[in-house]
Order: structure tokens, then C-alpha cells, then sequence
């Protein structure tokens, strides 16, 4: 793929950011949007899940730890669902055992918060070459 | 005329033996001396008998003072078988009423002649009594023999009063001696019951010296001192214990300005207060107060009085002054060290704390840095998005200062500071507590379900200690559910208003509950089930809560887990808005 071609995915691509926290939830989608990716962001796994934005999403950055379901609970979910959809974790807790556990299920990237954009624009060029 | 004398020898012989008879008469006092009334008269009678050639001699006496009159008699051994009695009771029927005009020849009862008798008083008038003699010779009684008689009788009398005289004396001596005797022993039974009473009064006079020493030694162990004051005329009475306690020299004259002398600057008002209250109402009071020494020293004191009235109907304080300063010294002792441990197990709790630290710091900071890159980003595009950049922008400062907030919030949980006692909305100290735990709770999958009851009333307390309680709850509630997978870790955090103005605060967890056998054990100190953990936790939460006037106590639930709950007075009269 060259750059245009990549350049046109990424523009047709759409990432979208689940995190109880509104501070990301809030300022992501922008720099996303800032990146040429479309976004959209949730609160809560439950709340994608039930969500138009299921089927067409490219990549997903997602909170590991929310009320209800986890963010390695989603990913379970659509394991099981057979929708292989890229996952950049993002979390607060700096917790080995989740990060493994997280890329053993085959997460793209685990990013601890705060996280910079180039680590972030790395990690979304990995999950949609991937995807 | 001439008296013709018929046997001048024969009457010789007669007056010769008469004057014998005479003398023999006259020596019979010398014979009675000394002798009791009844020899003297049966001397009498056995000389007369004998000497006048009697047939019987009757002798009556009246004794001095009321008795029946004592009779004897003697008779002539040729007579002696009559009785004594029948002499008796003859000489009586023949004596009659009027003896001295008795008959002198009478039948003679001893045989068939006539007897004669002569009566003869004894006494002038007979006072005394009377001697009746009788014989059977025809020339008795001669005068002579009459003569002979009268001086017996006369100085029988004699006799017999002397006797009495001397028995009188003797009564009387010995009347005396018996009431000497008696009054000594009246007076040794009274020496020995003065004796009893000294020696009662000296052990009760021991037994009091005992019980003062006893007194004064309790007041000096306690350190308690009593006093009188008499509020009409100020008179003060002090025990020794409290000259002791004011370091006033012993037995000094002690007024209300001396002692007021002593009391704390900042406690005299207040003093001044008390004094005029007692003396215009007449209760009873208790008030601390500290004393200032002259070695600048100051003495904590609790005085507490009854008041009563004296005899007279005037006011008057009893009551007593404990010197508590050592008791005041240990408890601030205490209460920082109680402080100083509360910090430790904050500090401790710091470690475990770390993790959820970061969450709540990391999480606004992400949101900072995402947000500076796009604003960024959004002025240096060739057509700059100004709106977007100043969105971005306010964004950034939004979650600085929520980073800000945090870093303040777990300040003035961790920092060591004085303990401020202060009203505080109990629901808000618990909302702080549960924003600072929240994401480690997820991180646990703890569900938590706060159940704030809007009708609580403010409390008084210390916010820091108070939420150093909720925080600990909090996370033993957690750490009690960490094992739990075959039921959702709930976790119900509750407030509620208690009857009698109290707040309660309860936590409620589905963990695994703990053992009853070791209930109190719980909340002793370095006691613990977590394989990490000094055991300090509950055991300076419930100091905490009991230095704030409240409990703090653990329950098993119905179902699994264990409820673990506070209560606190609330202020009286509010209300959270």
C-alpha cells in the first residue's frame, strides 16, 4: 500500500474510543480526527456493542478497566462473535499481568495512560495494516 | 418506940449475909462488861436464883425497837420439871395487865403450896421490863431480900442498857462498815467501768486517728483534696491534700482572692463566674479549672461541690478538688499517640494506595496531553482551527485542575496535621473517599452501590480521621472480596440517620465474612487475616470513632460477607441542605 493508498484507508477508517473516563472520551475523537481518522466514542462496552458503529469500525482503543463489562471482556466478546476488530488497550493501571494477558488475546498494542500521539499514531498505523 | 428484936443473933447472921449478898450484887457489872444483853440477864437470873434460894426467877425484856419482848427463865433444880413454857405463860396470867400490883402469894403451880412472888420493875417505870421471882419459903421475900433484888434489877438495867448501847454502836459501826464497804465496792465497779470507758475511748480515739491517716493517705494516692466553705462569713476550711495541691504553706488562712491567686490567667474569669453564682444559687457545681504555680507549672483541677445548709439555715459548699494533671498529661500523651499511629497507618496505607493514585492522576494527565497535541495540531494546520484549538484549549485547564483537585484531595488525606474538630457533611467526606477508591475498586470488579441518605445531619469530628475510617472500611470490604468469583463482588456503602440525633455509616460486603470466635479480636491491634497488613487498621479506626464519641462495630450478614459500621453524634439542630 502507498501513502495515498494508505492515506484514503486511514480517511475511510473509523476508530472508535470506549472509556468511562470522560477526559479521553472527550479529547481523543479530536486528535483522531486531527490524524484524518473518522471517531466516535463511548462510555461503555455494553453501549458499542449495541451500537451501529459495530460493524464498520476499524480499530478500537479501549479502556481496560469500566464498570460492567472490561475492556478484556469486550475483547472476549467479539472474539467469540468472530469480529476480529483491532484493539489498542489504553489504562491508568500500570499492570503487567492485564498487558500480557491483553496481547496474548492478540491486542494490537497496550498503551499506558498518558500516552503520546506519535505512540498513539504508530499503534493505529499497526491495527489498520492489520485489519 | 423501941423495936424489941426477938433473935438479935439470928438477925445478925441475916443482914451479914444480906451485905454478902449485896456485894456479890454489886460486882455482877464488872461480871457483864463487855457481855451482850442476854448473858447479862442470864447471869441475873442465875444469880438471884441461887443467892434469894428461889424457886423460879421469870425475867421479860422489851427489846429496843419493836419487837416481840424476850423472856427467860431459870428454875430451882429441885423444880425442874416444869417447863420453862408453863412458868411462862403462868407468870403472865398472873401478872396480868398492871404486874406491879400483882398478888404476891399465889397458888403454887410447882405443888400444892402458896407461893410467894414478888414483881420487880425493871426501869423506874418498868420501861425496860420486869423480873418476877418466886419461892416457897413462907418468910420470903424479907426486906432484905427485896433490897437485894432492886439492886440487881437496878444494875441489871444498867447492864443492859450499857449492852444495848454497845450493840447500838456496834450496829452502827458496822452499818458503817457495810455502806464503807458497799460505796468501795460501788466505787471499784465504777473505776472499772471508768477504766472500760477510757480504754473504749482511747481505741475509738485510735480507730479515728487510723481512719484520718487512712483519709489523708487516700487524698494524697488520689490526689483529691476537700473543702468547707461557709458563704456568709467566706470561712474556708481546707484538708491538708489540698494545701498540698495549691502549694499553699499548711494551717494558712485561705480566702476566695488567694485563691484565685493561683488559678490560670485565661481560667480566672470564668472562675470569678462560678464563685458569684455559687454564693446567689445554692447548687451544686462541677467545673474544671487549671492553676498556674510559680514556677510557671500549670495543674489541671476538676473541683465539684454539694451545696447545703448549716444549722443556722446558711449556705455552705461541701465538696472536694482533684488534681488531674498527671490523668490530663497521659490522655494528650495518649491522643498523640493515637495521632501518630492514625498517620502510620495512612502512610501505610499510602502503599497500597499507589496504584489508584496513579489511576486518578494519570487519567486527567492523559487527557492533558491528548488534548495540548490536538490543539497543537489544530494551530499549526495550514487552515488553523481556532474554535477547535480554544475548545482543546479550556479542555487542557479543565483537566489540570482536576489533576490538581486530586493531588490536594490525597494532601489532605496523607499529610500529618492537628486534628480539627469541625462540622462536616458526612455524605461528602464519604463521596471524597469513594472518588479516590473508585477506580481500585473496578480494578477489583468491586460493584459499588452507595446507598446516601439525604437527610443526614452535619457532624463534629475530625474530616481527615473520619475518612481515614471510611477509606480502611472501604478497602477491607474489598480486600475481603478479593477471592469471590461465584457471586458479584457487591459492595453497598450506606449513610443513614439513627433515632437520638446519630449518624451511621455501614459497609457492606459479599466477601467472606470472619470467624465469630474471633469478633473482638478483630479490632485489637496487629491483629490481621491478610497475608499483607499490619493489622492496625481497625483497631485505630475504632479509636478514631471513640474519640469522636461514637462505636464502631462488625456484623455477619444474613447472607455471605460482613457489615462493618460506625455511629457518630450528629451536631445538635442541623441539617445538610
Amino acid at each position: 500500500m502507498n501513502s495515498h493508498q494508505a492515506r484514503s484507508a486511514i480517511e475511510r477508517s473509523l476508530v472508535v474510543v470506549i472509556d468511562d473516563d470522560e477526559s479521553l472520551r472527550e479529547s481523543l475523537p479530536d486528535l483522531l480526527r486531527e490524524f484524518g481518522f473518522a471517531a466516535h466514542a463511548f462510555s461503555s462496552a455494553e453501549e458499542f456493542l449495541s451500537s451501529d458503529s459495530n460493524g464498520q469500525t476499524k480499530c478500537l482503543i479501549l479502556d481496560v478497566a469500566m464498570p460492567g463489562m472490561t475492556g478484556l471482556d469486550l475483547q472476549q466478546e467479539l472474539r467469540r462473535r468472530g469480529q476480529e476488530i483491532p484493539i489498542i488497550f489504553v489504562t491508568a493501571h500500570k499492570d503487567d499481568t492485564v498487558r500480557a494477558r491483553a496481547l496474548e488475546q492478540g491486542a494490537v498494542e497496550f498503551l499506558f495512560k498518558p500516552f503520546s500521539d506519535t505512540a498513539l499514531l504508530e499503534a493505529l498505523n499497526k491495527a489498520i495494516r492489520m485489519s | 418506940m423501941e423495936v424489941q428484936i426477938e433473935d438479935p443473933s439470928g438477925e445478925i447472921k441475916h443482914l451479914r449475909h444480906c451485905i454478902n449478898d449485896l456485894i456479890s450484887v454489886l460486882g455482877l457489872p464488872v461480871i457483864w462488861s463487855g457481855s451482850e444483853p442476854f448473858q447479862i440477864i442470864r447471869s441475873l437470873l442465875d444469880t438471884l436464883l441461887s443467892m434469894l434460894r428461889l424457886d423460879f426467877v421469870y425475867v421479860r425484856v422489851k427489846e429496843p425497837i419493836g419487837d416481840a419482848p424476850t423472856e427467860m427463865v431459870r428454875v430451882a433444880q429441885s423444880r425442874e420439871q416444869v417447863r420453862s413454857q408453863e412458868i411462862c405463860e403462868l407468870v403472865n396470867h398472873w401478872l396480868g395487865d398492871d404486874h406491879l400490883k400483882s398478888p404476891r402469894l399465889v397458888r403454887n403451880p410447882l405443888g400444892d403450896d402458896e407461893l410467894s412472888i414478888v414483881a420487880v420493875p425493871f426501869g423506874l417505870q418498868g420501861e425496860i421490863g420486869i423480873i418476877v421471882v418466886g419461892a416457897q419459903r413462907r418468910d420470903f421475900p424479907r426486906q432484905t431480900e427485896r433490897l437485894v433484888l432492886s439492886m440487881a434489877a437496878n444494875l441489871a438495867v444498867l447492864g443492859l442498857q450499857e449492852a444495848r448501847l454497845r450493840s447500838e454502836q456496834k450496829g452502827v459501826a458496822s452499818e458503817l462498815d457495810r455502806r464503807v464497804a458497799q460505796r468501795t465496792r460501788e466505787l471499784g465497779h465504777a473505776n472499772v467501768e471508768l477504766r472500760k470507758e477510757i480504754a473504749e475511748r482511747q481505741r475509738v480515739e485510735a480507730q479515728l486517728r487510723r481512719s484520718e491517716a487512712f483519709l489523708a493517705e487516700a487524698q494524697q494516692l488520689s490526689r483529691t483534696g476537700s473543702f468547707c466553705w461557709r458563704v456568709a462569713t467566706d470561712e474556708i476550711t481546707w484538708s491538708e491534700q489540698l494545701y498540698n495541691t495549691f502549694e499553699f504553706e499548711l494551717g494558712t488562712p485561705v480566702t476566695i482572692e488567694r485563691i484565685i491567686s493561683r488559678v490560670h490567667p485565661g481560667d480566672v474569669p470564668m472562675m470569678n463566674e462560678r464563685v458569684e453564682s455559687a454564693r446567689t444559687c445554692g447548687e451544686d457545681f462541677e467545673y474544671p479549672h487549671r492553676l498556674l504555680m510559680p514556677d510557671g507549672s500549670v495543674k489541671y483541677l476538676i473541683a465539684i461541690a454539694h451545696a447545703s445548709l448549716d444549722a443556722e439555715g446558711r449556705l455552705e459548699y461541701i465538696g472536694a478538688v482533684q488534681d488531674v494533671t498527671q490523668r490530663r498529661l497521659s490522655e494528650e500523651a495518649l491522643a498523640k499517640a493515637q495521632s501518630e499511629l492514625a498517620r502510620v497507618a495512612r502512610v501505610t496505607s499510602l502503599g497500597v494506595f499507589t496504584a489508584s493514585i496513579a489511576h486518578e492522576v494519570n487519567q486527567p494527565l492523559s487527557g492533558i496531553i491528548t488534548n495540548a497535541s490536538t490543539c497543537l495540531r489544530m494551530l499549526t494546520a495550514d487552515s488553523p482551527n481556532l474554535d477547535g484549538a480554544r475548545e482543546t484549549a479550556r479542555r487542557t485547564i479543565r483537566d489540570g485542575n482536576r489533576a490538581s483537585e486530586v493531588i490536594a484531595r490525597l494532601r489532605a488525606l496523607f499529610s500529618k496535621k492537628d486534628i480539627t474538630i469541625e462540622a462536616l457533611d458526612l455524605n461528602e467526606a464519604v463521596r471524597e473517599v469513594i472518588a479516590l477508591s473508585l477506580s481500585e475498586l473496578q480494578r477489583h470488579r468491586v460493584i459499588l452501590r452507595p446507598e446516601l441518605a439525604d437527610d443526614l445531619p452535619l457532624v463534629t469530628g475530625d474530616r481527615v480521621q473520619l475518612q481515614q475510617v471510611i477509606l480502611n472500611l472501604l478497602w477491607n470490604a474489598s480486600d475481603a472480596m478479593n477471592t469471590v468469583d461465584d457471586r458479584p463482588r457487591d459492595l453497598l456503602i450506606r449513610t443513614e440517620r439513627e433515632e437520638g440525633n446519630w449518624a451511621r455509616f455501614s459497609v457492606k460486603d459479599a466477601g467472606l465474612g470472619f470467624d465469630p470466635q474471633h469478633m473482638n479480636k478483630l479490632f485489637e491491634a496487629f491483629y490481621t487475616t491478610k497475608n499483607e497488613g499490619m493489622g492496625i487498621g481497625l483497631s485505630v479506626s475504632r479509636s478514631i470513632i471513640e474519640s469522636h464519641q461514637g462505636r464502631l462495630w462488625a456484623a455477619q450478614n444474613d447472607g455471605p460477607g460482613a457489615t462493618f459500621s460506625f455511629s457518630i453524634p450528629c451536631r445538635p439542630d442541623t441539617k445538610v441542605q
